[in-house]
């Protein structure tokens, strides 16, 4: 019996900690979500291997045309962070809504995406923006779409040794407008019961980009081009408010199909979209 | 002893070296082994914030730390806030405004407030709220806390 | 002391500071830990309960069951109908059956997962509608209607002809849980005078004492329970919950014992506020003064009484709400189901009604077309009012002040709305 905590201080020792330790492994990050599976013993764990001294994963930077957030970046770093405030607003919005503040300070954005909750708040819009996630194993690094790393409530891609040491995602060209709205039991500490992330580009008043994702009506968050199309090339003022707000009922009803939850989360939408709409300026 | 692990932290000031079974959560280490019962466990995983403490100045639940996660740490509980003899200005402010009643919320309601004015010394009563939505109390339905916080914040007093 | 300024919280000091000492706070050399096993199933009969082994596990001191309680096997505040531990018949969720004590937490729910209990399940019921049917499963072999208070005041019957308008209607509340932030606790101990010590927060020292004492067949003044500090209570630690078990504990090992409850046994162990089913049927006269009450309360009590004969009276009492009414009639009833048992909680039972009596003014006012002030202002209790129950209110009614100062925090010019 008993959990041996391993606690590397270099990259490549938490490849060797992961490629030759016995297992189950599981990966340390925040730890807000792995502490309670442990102790509710929702799965084995033989060794906690703890990256945060890994301080290279705790940076949010940008390189060439992209924004590249370390995988140990906390929600307080990603609200506090000038650069995301001024380019991407809706992921510091949607950082601002986890939990309360003791859990910002500790949950980190490569856990959020790792533990893959279908309610998952940063991990919309980092879908609305298309992130790709930086994968590191001992086999070397590699790149997947944040959209393929996930396949299923609680699911992804990632091999036992492999680690998300990074997100990154093309920077929104200045003049951008996001937002994101979440529907909680309440203020704080409310797991998402819904959310939405909408990003457009516009060209003086036209839209020639857009995102809209939504959380917790599918096993994992996911772009509608659906509804982005309702925005694409349109004024503004011209986009139809009403006609958006039904088609997302309609989206949600057919990610939903007869689960127990989609007979209210299909008027709930409504809600959501109007405030989230709002929110961006378009109402 | 087989399957521990040392663990070194400076709690309340104090330079602390311990033998623990390499699970253990913070909390349990505070009041196990560290005596540090002031730190309280209100649900056990993160929702009420009974069990805060700050960590190098910030509020982390005490029960979702595994100990050996904040090795080399400074740790302030609320037995480190300050003596029976002289109150922070926080906890004379609680005192005097009723924000105290079944007092199990108040050490963790003390601690995100002192981090709060630390780093902020005037906050809003809005970014009160913000800063103590992570904790419950379930007697006085926050308006004196928020009373309270308010009035530290007001005074300006140095801490 | 000073009467009309407020004075600091007596006990504050400790609590700002951390050292205020609430049960879980309390430890001893050489003590034990106390784990509960608790049912999964609602209704069920006992056929075999093997604890031997949880018993060779190295470090369990002690395994208890029904059959090792010295004295008698129920508590409860009215009637002791809720066993310390089931000896057969389980009644609801989350019935304690076993308990361990142990060296460590872990040893002691390593031992919990080592008894073995073997049940019949047993047909169950969980609406108290359903419970009041002749055909419903029986909770109890005496009938599922644990108590019941008619209320009759004038003539109902004549009251309704006599009324312009009559509203109709069914409300429901749902259960509730204190949640007080200090999860139970507690510790026991045998003193040097060899009585029992038992250190807990609880809102009912005495009698908490008394129902120890019965249970460990010995007399009241060998029971010592201090109360530590309580972290919220709101009604919740009225009954008993790990009070009778640490104190068995310790009086078959004679070691001291901790018990501390997780949230989540926090929430199976204790009581829960009553969900009540009421129908109104409310008549008033054009000028909107009231002039017929019927309503009917069914209180799902759960499987064990605690409180709740009490609390349905309350409801009852509260039937009119602060209104006069002269024909009423009343029926509450308190009824046995398979569900967590209910109890007191803020309010005791006078916290359900408003969500009827009130919503039936708004409607009534809204048929009459009158204001929401104008119809509670022409049926308010004042002075020298009568009550459903008969009482004459001779002081201190101060709903009249209340509904003007209620109206100017509005802004309604109450000129126009008596």
């Amino acid at each position: 019996m008993g959990v041996e905590f391993y606690k590397p201080q270099k990259l490549e020792d938490v490849l060797d900690v992961l490629a030759t330790k016995k297992g189950p492994l599981k990966i340390l990050a925040g730890g807000t979500d792995l502490m309670l599976d442990i102790r509710n013993k929702k799965y084995e764990v033989a060794g906690i291997v703890d990256i945060n001294l890994l301080s290279e994963l705790k940076n949010i930077s940008v390189e060439g045309e992209f924004i590249k957030i370390g995988s140990l970046v906390t929600f307080t770093q990603l609200a506090n962070s000038t650069l995301l405030q001024e380019r991407v607003p809706f992921l510091v919005e949607a950082a601002n809504s986890v939990g309360a503040p003791q859990i910002r300070n500790q949950g980190t954005i490569g856990g959020n995406i790792a533990n893959a909750s279908p309610a998952a708040d940063s991990v919309v819009p980092l879908i609305a923006l298309d992130a790709i996630c930086s994968v590191l194993s001992p086999l070397g690094n590699r790149d997947i779409p944040l959209n393929q790393l996930l396949c299923g409530v609680g699911k992804t891609r990632l091999a036992s040794d492999e680690l998300i040491v990074e997100v990154k995602f093309k920077l929104p060209r200045k003049i951008t407008r996001s937002a994101f709205v979440k529907f909680g039991r309440r203020n704080a500490l409310a797991i998402a019961r819904m959310s939405v992330a909408i990003l457009l580009g516009l060209d003086g008043n036209k839209v020639n980009a857009a995102r809209v994702a939504l959380g917790a009506v599918a096993p994992n968050p996911f772009r509608s081009l659906e509804l982005e199309n309702m925005f694409l090339n349109k004024a503004m003022e011209e986009i139809d408010v009403d006609e958006v707000i039904a088609r997302s009922s309609m989206v949600v009803s057919q990610a939903l199909g007869n689960r127990p939850s989609a007979k209210w989360k299909n008027e709930a939408i409504k809600g959501l979209m109007r405030q989230v709409l709002s929110k961006i300026g378009i109402m | 002893m087989i399957g521990t692990k040392s663990f070194e932290a400076i709690v309340n000031g104090e330079q602390v070296k311990l033998n623990i079974p390499q699970n253990l959560r913070l909390i349990d280490v505070l009041r196990n082994y560290l005596g540090l019962t002031g730190t309280k466990e209100g649900c056990g995983e993160g929702e009420c914030g009974a069990c805060t403490v700050l960590v190098d100045g910030e509020p982390y639940n005490s029960c979702l730390l595994f100990a050996l996660q904040v090795q080399n740490k400074n740790i302030l509980t609320i037995e480190g806030l300050a003596s029976y003899n002289n109150l922070h200005p926080l906890q004379e402010s609680f005192l005097e405004h009723g924000a105290v009643q079944c007092g199990y919320c108040t050490p963790g309601m003390l601690l995100v407030a002192k981090a709060l004015l630390d780093k902020n010394p005037n906050p809003t009563r809005e970014e009160i709220k913000v800063a103590i939505s992570g904790n419950l109390c379930r007697c006085t339905g926050y308006s004196k806390i928020v009373d309270a916080i308010s009035a530290v914040a007001e005074k300006g007093v140095k801490r | 002391m000073t009467i009309g300024k407020s004075l600091p919280r007596y006990e504050g000091l400790g609590k700002v500071t951390g050292q205020a000492k609430f049960p879980a706070d309390y430890y001893m050399p050489g003590m034990l830990y106390g784990k509960t096993l608790r049912t999964p199933l609602a209704s069920a009969k006992i056929l075999r309960l093997d604890t031997s082994k949880a018993e060779s596990l190295r470090g369990v001191a002690k395994v208890v069951t029904a059959q090792d309680i010295p004295g008698e096997n129920g508590h409860g505040v009215i009637f002791p109908d809720a066993p310390i531990l089931v000896e057969d018949r389980v009644r609801s969720i989350n019935d304690a059956i076993a308990l361990v004590a142990a060296e460590s937490e872990e040893i002691a729910e390593e031992a919990l997962s080592l008894i073995k209990v073997e049940y019949e399940e047993l047909p169950a019921v969980y609406d108290p509608r359903e419970a009041m049917k002749e055909d419903s499963p029986l909770v109890w072999d005496k009938g599922n209607i644990l108590y019941h208070l008619p209320i009759r005041k004038g003539d109902v019957e004549k009251g309704f002809r006599e009324a312009d308008v009559i509203v109709e209607n069914k409300y429901s509340t749902q259960m509730v849980d204190h949640a007080f932030l200090q999860p139970e606790a507690a510790l026991s101990y045998i003193d040097e005078t060899g009585n029992l010590v038992l250190r807990v927060a609880t809102q009912y020292v005495h009698w908490d004492r008394t129902e120890i004492a019965r249970a460990l067949n010995i007399n009241i003044n060998q029971v010592r329970v201090v109360c530590a500090t309580v972290g919220g209570a709101f009604g919740g630690r009225e009954d008993m919950t790990l009070q009778l078990h640490c104190s068995l504990l310790t009086w078959l090992t004679k070691r001291p014992v901790k018990m501390v409850y997780s949230r989540e046994e926090s929430f199976k162990a204790h009581s829960k506020r009553h969900p009540i089913y009421m129908k109104y049927k409310t008549g008033c006269t054009k000028e909107g003064k009231l002039i017929a009450l019927e309503a009917e309360f069914i209180g799902d009590a759960g499987a064990y009484s605690s409180w709740s004969p009490n609390i349905l009276r309350k409801s009852a009492v509260h039937a009119t709400g602060p209104y006069y009414v002269p024909n009423v009639k009343v029926d509450a009833y308190a009824v046995h189901t398979n569900n967590p048992f209910t109890g007191a909680m803020r309010g005791f039972g006078a916290a359900q009604p408003p969500i009827a009596y009130e919503a039936q003014m708004d409607l009534l006012a809204k048929e009459l077309g009158l204001h929401p002030f104008t119809i509670r202002w022409r049926n308010a209790f004042e002075e020298g009012s009568e009550t459903a129950t008969g009482q004459i209110l001779e002081t201190s009614v101060g709903l009249k002040e209340t509904l003007l100062a209620t109206a100017k925090a509005y802004g309604w010019d109450v000129e126009k709305l008596y």
